[in-house]
């Protein structure tokens, strides 16, 4: 009873406690000029892909894949119809650009997520359990860190005809872990011998427990950063991937808009075309980038220390 | 452990790494589904040619078998007949290898050298104008999508004031014409690579800034750069001599670590420019279904990348003795 009661306690205890480190930590972030206009900018993307939702409602031709006006056969310039202009058979670029927003989340986040989620677990083990573990398990990140992954992601297009949107956020993150593990198997080592580690072993924690409820939870903070940079990466790679022709036919990313302005040679004529999925590329990239660099500061006390900006 | 014997150590991590890819390659290309058979022999061949090819390749023989003829087959350079061009892989490849390694070399090293040299500049100027001008400018050239980037520097250099060519490695009058000798040629590929160098070069420049900034910043921190200053050196000097060399050091590892997304970058270039490389073979192959030309493009890539990787190892090893002893 007794004990059950100093627990709840200590939960009650815990709470503000975190929001206290939530508030300084974003106090923190406030204070980084690119850390708010990577905000502002993600922002932006998040309302971009909220709306795609809105123009196929409100008319069918604004389909972004599938919607052509009926009046226009070839590419047109930006008119009140059509904010952005239309493509090589008539379909709005605008609604198309929003499309691009949700595809490029639903690849980045996703993809990011499941890279740093096998990448943090490779880590952690490979840290903790040390000996051949670590060697086998590094030996292969090696391996497939040298490996160009739009390439792989080509080959494994040939040998397996048209990838689908989500076996290419598989193979993405599949070849994009690496990084991550080298991380969180240095952090792990730095931690493995910590008293509160020892003491867990003493008590008899087995290996999971202690991987699990005791070094991960001082490991996710940095997966959590790397995570904004496999964003980039991922989002970066299918839209590459998409340019090069190979993306999935059934969806309309930046990339694939790039790669109808490119391959029907509108790109010398119509730069209403072409500028707009390119510069959301970048800068949704940009922000990611910038949105690292900011949490970058708030988890690694030392650059605060000397009042970096960037 | 002296040079050599950190080379040849990491020589033969190198092998290692490129066999197991080369296993994995050859696993992925017979078991994926569909009929193995027609990714070796090209359908428009004649009877007579594909019996020959298939005893050549071992094809009738087990897997295993199959992996011994291949590996025989790839170390004595017959990489098999490319159903596209019709010709062995081998003469394809060869003949674009040194297009590449031309574009990639120059890239790496010029994006690196530069990137290093405005980020110490960056860090001595930290927190004024020229650093944020800096720092912003890398961010925003990093962040670029590169084909897109490689689509806008043509739009406006090749189309709007055709101060360069718009795609190629060379021009057929200056390389046709018997009275041009090296030095015109040589130009004209120059004048060729400008615009597929100023891509790559503006992509990935802002990397090595930032981190050599970063790195420089940390280095100043250190206790040998006060003594440097408490003997009453020049600025000039602690920062040309002191600080920067060592800052130099973790620039070079992720030279190594970033040469696989060089390459990618390289691949989107050479399709963009359509300069004659085998990345831009490699995306021609797979768009063919041209497999055995797919194959070897990838493997001679991933052996470009490991080669340049054991290069910038021991490049390390030259800079910094602590590796060596």
């Amino acid at each position: 009873m007794d004990a059950q009661e100093k627990i709840i306690k200590k939960k009650r205890l815990k709470k503000p406690g975190r929001e206290r480190r939530w508030k300084k930590n974003w106090a923190i972030y406030k204070k980084n000029i690119l850390g708010r206009v990577g905000l502002a900018l993600l922002s932006f993307f998040v309302l971009m892909a909220l709306c795609s939702y809105i123009p196929p409602w409100i008319d069918p031709m604004y389909q972004p894949m599938s919607g052509v006006d009926p009046e226009i056969s070839k590419s047109t310039g930006p008119s009140l119809r059509h904010w952005l202009g239309t493509d090589f058979m008539g379909r709005d670029l605008f609604s198309q650009l929003l499309a691009g927003a949700r595809v490029a989340f639903m690849v980045g986040i996703s993809s990011a997520f499941m890279s740093i989620l096998l990448g943090t677990l490779v880590g952690m083990i490979s840290g903790y359990m040390g000996k051949w573990v670590d060697t086998i398990l590094m030996r292969l990140a090696d391996i497939i860190m040298v490996m160009p992954t739009l390439l792989v992601v080509l080959i494994l297009a040939a040998l397996f005809g048209q990838l689908n949107i989500w076996s290419i956020v598989l193979i993405i993150a599949l070849f994009r872990w690496p990084g991550v593990s080298r991380v969180i198997r240095a952090q792990t080592l730095s931690l493995r011998h910590r008293p509160f580690i020892e003491s867990a072993k003493v008590s008899g924690a087995s290996h999971m427990r202690i991987i699990f409820r005791h070094i991960m939870p001082n490991v996710l903070p940095l997966s959590f950063l790397y995570m904004t940079f496999r964003v980039t990466a991922a989002i970066n790679i299918e839209a590459a991937l998409a340019f090069l022709g190979f993306g999935d036919p059934g969806t309309v990313s930046w990339g694939m808009m790039l790669q109808w302005v490119w391959k029907t040679g509108h790109m010398f004529k119509a730069p209403y075309w072409l500028l707009p999925p390119g510069i959301c590329i970048s800068l949704i990239t940009l922000s990611f980038y910038m949105l690292g660099r900011a949490m970058d500061e708030v988890l690694d006390p030392r650059l605060r220390k000397e009042g970096e900006r960037y | 452990m002296d040079i050599w014997h950190f080379t040849v150590r990491r020589l033969i991590q190198i092998i290692i790494i490129f066999f197991v890819i080369f296993t994995v390659l050859f696993l992925l290309f017979r078991l994926a589904p569909g009929d193995p058979i027609s990714r070796i022999i090209d359908p428009d061949m004649t009877p007579e040619d594909a019996t020959r090819l298939m005893a050549q390749m071992g094809l009738d023989k087990p897997l295993w078998m199959q992996y011994l003829y291949y590996l025989k087959n790839v170390l004595s350079g017959n990489f098999g007949h490319s159903f596209y061009y019709g010709k062995p892989v081998i003469e394809i490849i060869s003949d674009r290898l040194p297009n590449t390694v031309l574009l990639f070399t120059t890239s790496v090293i010029l994006s690196a050298i530069v990137g290093v040299f405005l980020g110490k500049i960056a860090s001595w100027n930290k927190g004024k104008r020229t650093d944020t001008f800096m720092t912003m400018g890398a961010l925003v050239t990093h962040t670029l999508f590169l084909p897109w980037m490689a689509l806008i520097l043509i739009w406006i250099f090749s189309y709007k004031f055709s101060w360069f060519p718009i795609n190629g490695m060379i021009s057929e009058d200056v390389w046709l014409d018997p009275s041009s000798g090296v030095v015109r040629k040589g130009l004209d590929v120059l004048h060729h690579m400008i615009l597929p160098l100023s891509t790559l070069f503006l992509i990935y420049f802002g990397s090595y800034l930032l981190l050599m900034r970063s790195s420089m910043l940390e280095t100043l921190k250190e206790d040998y750069i006060l003594t440097a200053r408490a003997k009453g050196l020049k600025e000039k000097t602690i920062r040309n001599h002191h600080a920067a060399p060592n800052a130099a050091l973790p620039v070079v590892t992720s030279v190594g670590l970033s040469l696989a997304f060089s390459i990618n970058g390289g691949a989107l270039t050479e399709t963009v420019f359509t300069w004659p490389g085998i990345g831009r073979e490699l995306v021609f192959s797979v768009s063919n279904n041209d497999y055995p030309l797919a194959q070897a493009s990838f493997l001679l890539i991933a052996a470009v990348v490991l080669f340049s990787n054991l290069l910038v190892d021991i490049l390390y090893a030259y800079l910094d003795p602590r590796i060596r002893y």
